[in-house]
């Protein structure tokens, strides 16, 4: 299984060692620990983890768009050769809305309610691409169609309360395409809306980014949504990336004890080995609470002694390969295996 | 596709429907159309009733003085003959003129600051705020006496020496002096009202997810503080221009009542009604003619900004 000696993708995104803080009362707390993340050209990455694990929190810091008293405390971002952490002001202003799309968890609020939806759609045009707002117009009137909203030239003059959900998020993601990015970031998109809908959002994506050829960073806490969509899926707990695999080796081999939890509350997954593990008890360690060694090991059924003292380094199963995860006990019981 | 107009032309013309919504809810409110008839009335006559008045408002008919309201004086005559009738509706066009430049000089000043300093925060907004609160905690009225004694004096001097240097006729006219210093102090407490109100606004504006969708877009900070920020404000802030507007006049009439606003022969409300006050036992018609019109006005534009604040929330409220 480790015959992976393709020469390695190309990067296009490359996160290091990210960690992010908050300041509360009691002193800045941990929320993001130490992330590392990568997206390859062309590929899709599957991000999931329950609510409050850091997942928004990590995207917005990519495009330094985090609120007010939380920070980046450490790590890097490389995007196409640069790092979107450090690089200026007016080159990040580039990438934002040019190279890389953003479409936002809600779409009920992350549409301005005062401005009609097809200048929303033309104000990154008029900006990244020097457009005449006449074509941009032309260009938005394209976008609507794309993403399958009928009679697109009516809607252009639509304010997003006249849209329903599903239309609206189907409005943020032409918003997030508008100027070709090379990277699509689709925090939660479809969690406001109801199932048909969500389905039909998902196809669009995995419809869309073959036609466009961009590489797409899907957020979310439903891994049965996105089970057809992602190559690649990373697991986040409390702020940390717990295992990274591709999605049918993930879905084959779940190696963190999260990850199996996670597939076992998934009902048609409910197979003979997840059914052991049941549905998840307990809950995340809050911000600035963090347990010394394995942050999941509160909630472990087969936590041992070294995971209380000291945190597994995310690692590749059986020492090679795409497969990576942190956990002790995983990890040695591919060795005995 | 034959369905879709592709021309710019086509797509150009955007269609009206979130104020027309509005309007919709506006018409459908009884008080707020009672209090939009008034002020229409009203600045109709502000508007044009000069032109229709049957007497000019300075001509005076010594043989009829303080007569009773009749089908010759609605509302009778003052103490020098004057139609009452006539002057109030001058009048109108004083408080309308006030209200109006007053109100826009303080929305500027306070919008401007305000929409800075809640966006930017820091130093600028302590600045700010620290602005508002003092000018806000000295006397309203103790500050416009102050300013007019002090400076009433220098500039109609300054008036009279333009007019003898360049016989221009607009420094002979000292209504002028009456409205800068008017229309200036009136501005100067005022604005601070409006500074807040878009200030608190911004605030909560500024965390909302469509400021971070729109930073992602990469758009500059003008932008968003001009097409994002400021446009989600502007729905409170025509409430309270409206409600504004008719304290303006309140105020003009307070300060004209005073002694300092827009002094005689120009009529305006606040001078008729202290005028009117010193022989209201006598002649009542002389105080109530002036004070109705002006609650008129205030119960008019209190009304129209209720109804504004239904129409601009269809989301809030019921
Ligand atoms: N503006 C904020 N102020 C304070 N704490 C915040 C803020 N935003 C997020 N947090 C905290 O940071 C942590 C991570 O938040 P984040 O939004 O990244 O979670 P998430 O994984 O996206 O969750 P969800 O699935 O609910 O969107 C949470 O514990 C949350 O309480
Ligand atoms: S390292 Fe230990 S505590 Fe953490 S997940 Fe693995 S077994 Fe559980
Ligand atoms: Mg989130």
């Amino acid at each position: 299984m480790n015959a992976m000696t393709m020469p390695a993708p190309e990067r296009l995104l490359d996160v290091k060692g990210l960690s992010i803080e908050i300041d509360t009362r009691r002193g800045p707390a941990t929320i993001v620990d130490g992330i590392n993340l990568h997206v390859n050209k062309g590929e899709t990455l599957g991000i999931v983890g329950e609510s409050g694990c850091g997942k928004s929190l990590t995207m917005l810091s990519l495009m330094r768009l985090l609120p007010n008293k939380i920070k980046v405390k450490s790590g890097t971002a490389n995007f196409a050769g640069r790092d979107l952490l450090t690089m200026s002001k007016s080159e990040l202003r580039k990438v934002r809305g040019g190279q890389v799309g953003f479409v936002f968890q809600d779409p009920m609020t992350s549409l301005n309610p005062v401005m009609r939806i097809g200048d929303q759609i033309c104000e990154p045009l008029i900006y990244h691409k020097n457009m005449k707002r006449s074509d941009a117009r032309i260009r938005a009137t394209e976008l609507l169609r794309l993403v399958g909203i009928p009679s697109p030239a009516e809607r252009l003059d639509a304010f997003p309360h006249e849209l329903s959900g599903g239309m609206r998020q189907r409005v943020m993601i032409a918003i997030g395409l508008a100027c070709d990015p090379e990277l699509l970031i689709a925090d939660e998109p479809t969690t406001a809306l109801d199932v048909t809908i969500q389905a039909q959002i998902v196809d669009l994506v995995k419809e869309l980014r073959v036609k466009l050829g961009m590489s797409v960073v899907w957020i979310t806490h439903d891994l049965a949504l996105i089970a057809g969509l992602v190559d690649r899926v990373a697991v986040l707990y409390a702020g940390t990336v717990v295992e990274d695999a591709p999605v049918e080796e993930l879905f084959a081999r779940p190696s963190h004890p999260y990850t199996r939890g996670l597939l076992a509350s998934i009902p048609k997954l409910s197979d003979v080995a997840a059914n052991r593990l049941s549905s998840i008890g307990g809950t995340p360690p809050e911000p600035g609470r963090r347990p010394q060694g394995c942050p999941f090991a509160p909630r472990c059924q087969l936590a041992e002694d070294i995971c209380r003292q000291s945190v597994p380094p995310l690692e590749p199963l059986g020492g090679s390969g795409p497969h990576r995860v942190a956990c002790f006990v995983a990890q040695r019981q591919l060795e005995a295996a | 596709m034959a369905t879709i107009p592709m021309t710019p032309a086509e797509l150009d013309e955007p269609k009206t429907s979130l104020w027309r919504d509005a309007w919709y809810r506006l018409v459908r409110n009884k008080l707020a159309i009672f209090g939009l008839f008034v002020i229409v009335v009203l600045a109709f006559a502000a508007a044009f009733g000069p032109y229709l008045t049957p007497y000019d408002f300075l001509s005076q008919d010594l043989n009829a003085r303080n007569a009773s309201p009749s089908l010759a004086h609605l509302f009778g005559t003052d103490d020098l003959g004057r139609d009452v009738f006539s002057r109030v509706i001058y009048g109108t066009r004083t408080a309308f003129v006030v209200a109006i430049v007053v109100t826009a000089i303080a929305v500027t000043i306070g919008v401007a600051l305000g929409a800075m300093a809640g966006f930017f925060g820091g130093w600028f907004d302590r600045i700010i705020m620290w602005l508002t609160d003092v000018t806000m905690s000295v006397p309203n009225l103790l500050l416009v006496v102050v300013i007019n004694a002090s400076l009433k004096a220098p500039l109609a001097g300054w008036m009279e020496a333009q007019y003898l240097a360049t016989l221009n006729p607009f420094f002979r006219e000292t209504i002028w002096v009456d409205f800068i210093l008017v229309f200036g102090s009136m501005a100067l407490i005022s604005w601070p009202p409006y500074a807040r109100l878009v200030r608190a606004q911004v605030l909560s504006i500024r965390s909302r997810p469509y400021i971070t969708a729109a930073r992602a877009l990469g758009l500059t900070t003008r932008i968003i503080l001009l097409r994002y920020v400021v446009p989600n404000a502007v729905g409170p802030l025509i409430v309270s221009v409206s409600a504004g507007l008719g304290t303006a006049m309140v105020l003009e009439s307070a300060f004209s009542f005073l002694g300092v606003g827009v002094n005689p022969p120009t009529p305006s409300w606040g001078n008729m009604i202290s005028d009117g006050l010193r022989v209201w036992q006598h002649y009542p018609h002389l105080l109530a003619a002036p004070a109705a019109v002006l609650g008129l006005a205030t119960v008019g534009f209190s009304f129209l900004g209720d109804g504004l604040n239904d129409a601009l929330n269809p989301r809030g409220s019921k």
